[in-house]
């Protein structure tokens, strides 16, 4: 049987009986083998999936099994939709960009201002603005999205 | 946490305090006693702790009061000693005007600068010519950069002036400026001291702590590459500067004198830290000797129990403050619930830690978790050991600077030792994006991802159905 798994994004496609190189060592915690190299990866469940941890890096990743009904198609899985979060509580200043702008990696989305101190969100890669969920002024929670990349 | 160790050593009971977000913290877990406190800054309430568990002295650690005059004078009326220096000594090195004005009197060079706030425009072009340019215009009575300006020639200065004496209008009702040389790429370079009551005095050597972030310290090594590389003369010289400010008020207890660096040889006085630093335990690496059981012997009235010739600096240590803060976000805190946990071991590594899997990293105070500081024979051995034991540590729940600095030890002029404090401005102007995952490494990331997937669905399904043997050999199995 083969899964298909978004990766940051990435398909990467993984039949079950490589998953005998996979040893789960502590809860969440996975010693993986593959063709006899070592590695641990860390992963815990949140809203949009699982996240994982990788030799100092973070990996966002969802899992499509076949025999999961509703199961989008795989178009959808390669758009890669991505979440723009508040990281605390705060108000936001400015909202810098609009739905259907094209944004660069590393480009400005919202000002959000926290402990007295003005922090910009910005793009960790480049692409479309599909959604804007918030308006100047506006407080906002932490893990509340601010814009949706796509 | 640090404290308690040391007390433990010495068979002395501790008692920790806390405030209401810390009743879980590492030092109440790890103390021999534990009382609450409304806050960290309420002296009445710690005097009335020490009273309750009988305790004979306080340790003031490096935060809140360790630095407050009228704590150090309440603990002595409350006949409790404070170990630290005397609330005297705290006062006349607090105050940064003040401490200035005797580092000049004992002949220490400070930052060149006008004495007094620059009157009118004639006045301060005046000032800015004898100093010569660039100048750095500073609000007399400010702080975090309010109220700062360059001025790279002449022509410039007006302009600046109105700015700056505007700005300190705004920010802190004064608009009194003052003019100070610029200092060019400073390393920030500090003297450890430790004096005890009977009047002896000792430096143990510098610390390098020019790698900073929103004006506080991330990095700190023991030696400083400037000095160890090329101006070996610079410790004995900045040592005996530091001793003759700390001789001068009687300082007992531990103290630190800090310190601009240009990197040809001269170096300027900044102010003094009347504590435990944060960064002492690279000096502890490198000179073998547990500072905290040294305040604790001179608090108790004994006599330094050796002389400045016997100090000796072995080695090369680096110490690494991990937060829980973002990088990518301006170092912007990062609390939340640190839901996985690895620590890093091994030869020449120490990890001072607060923090355990299960703790809430609280939103009240600073985001350092854990101070990760190793030891090899030299820098490069040093970075290398640190490099190593950064790949070894995993928080996970909050952001962290863990992988920061792992690109920073990785910089070829980190690497160089060619620092001075803009280093993580320019670090940034110059840093490359992170290379996309290898193909390896997502089919390593998506293989973990589909076993904890099924994990899951394996949990959900044991959790309704009772408890089935059956299961648990299949998942058993799955996991071999």
């Amino acid at each position: 049987m083969k899964l298909q798994i978004l990766v940051n994004g990435h398909a990467v496609e993984v039949k079950s009986e490589d998953l005998g190189g996979v040893v789960q060592v502590e809860p969440g915690v996975y010693s993986v083998l593959v063709e006899g190299r070592s590695f641990e990866a860390r992963a815990i469940r949140n809203d949009a999936g699982i996240r994982l941890e990788l030799d100092g890096r973070r990996f966002a990743a969802e899992v499509r099994d076949p025999r999961d009904r509703g199961q989008k198609s795989a178009a959808a899985l390669g758009s890669g939709r991505q979440n723009v979060f508040a990281p605390m509580p705060g108000k936001v200043i400015r909202v810098l960009v609009r739905e259907g702008d094209a944004v660069d990696v590393g480009q400005g989305l919202v000002v959000v201002e926290a402990m007295k101190m003005q922090n910009e969100m910005k793009a960790s890669r480049g692409g479309n603005v599909v959604e804007v969920r918030v308006r100047d002024g506006e407080t906002v929670s932490a893990g509340d999205v601010l814009v949706v990349l796509g | 946490m640090r404290v308690v160790r040391a007390l433990r050593e010495l068979d002395i009971v501790s008692v920790a305090v806390f405030s209401d977000v810390d009743r879980a913290a590492q030092h109440v877990r790890l103390a021999d006693e534990a009382e609450r406190v409304e806050s960290y800054l309420d002296i009445d309430s710690i005097l009335e702790v020490a009273k309750k568990h009988e305790a004979e002295a306080i340790h003031p650690g490096y935060g809140f009061l360790s630095e407050n005059a009228g704590f150090a004078a309440a603990c002595e009326k409350a006949g409790v000693v404070f170990i630290g220096p005397s609330a005297d000594s705290i006062r006349r090195l607090g105050s940064k005007t003040a401490a200035r004005i005797l580092a000049k009197q004992m002949n220490v060079p400070v930052v060149p600068g006008s004495e007094e706030p620059a009157t009118n425009l004639e006045h301060a072009r005046e000032l800015a010519r004898k100093l010569g340019y660039p100048v750095l215009l500073k609000a007399a009575a400010g702080g975090g950069g309010k109220g700062m300006r360059r001025v790279d020639a002449e022509s410039e200065l007006e302009a600046a002036i109105r700015d700056a004496s505007s700005e300190a209008e705004r920010a802190f009702h004064s608009n009194e400026v003052y003019i100070e040389k610029v200092i060019e790429q400073p390393r920030h370079i500090e003297i450890q001291i430790a004096g005890d009551i009977h009047g002896n005095l000792v430096h143990l050597g510098e610390r390098e702590c020019s790698v900073q972030r929103r004006h506080q310290k991330i990095i700190e090594e023991c030696p400083s590459h400037l000095i160890a590389a090329t101006h070996p003369e610079m410790r004995a010289e900045m040592g005996e500067a530091a001793l003759r400010i700390a001789r001068a008020v009687g300082y007992h207890n531990l103290g630190t004198v800090e310190f601009l660096a240009d990197g040809k040889g001269n170096f300027y006085f900044l102010e003094v830290n009347t504590r435990l630093q944060v960064e002492h335990p690279v000096t502890e690496l490198v000179t073998g000797l547990d500072l905290v059981h040294l305040q604790l012997k001179i608090a108790n009235g004994e006599s330094i129990p050796f002389a400045q010739e016997d100090v000796k600096w072995r080695g090369w240590a680096m110490e690494c403050r991990v937060c829980a803060e973002d990088p990518e976000q301006n170092f912007f805190p990062s609390p939340g619930k640190i839901l996985q946990l690895r620590e890093p071991a091994g030869p020449g590594v120490r990890l001072d830690s607060g923090v355990y899997a299960g703790w809430t990293v609280p939103l009240e105070y600073d985001p350092l978790l854990a101070k990760l500081v190793v030891w090899a024979p030299d820098r490069l051995g040093a970075i290398r050991r640190m490099l190593r034991a950064l790949e070894e540590y995993s928080i996970v729940g909050v952001e962290t600077n863990l992988e920061f600095f792992r690109e920073i030890l990785n910089d070829a002029q980190f690497r160089d030792g060619d620092l001075d404090t803009g280093f993580i401005a320019d670090f940034f102007a110059r840093r490359k994006p992170a290379p996309e995952p290898s193909p390896e490494l997502e089919l390593v990331v998506a293989l973990a991802a589909a076993a904890h997937s099924r994990n899951e669905k394996l949990d959900a399904k044991n959790g309704k159905q009772e408890t089935s043997h059956w299961l648990s050999e299949g998942r058993s199995e799955m996991l071999r």
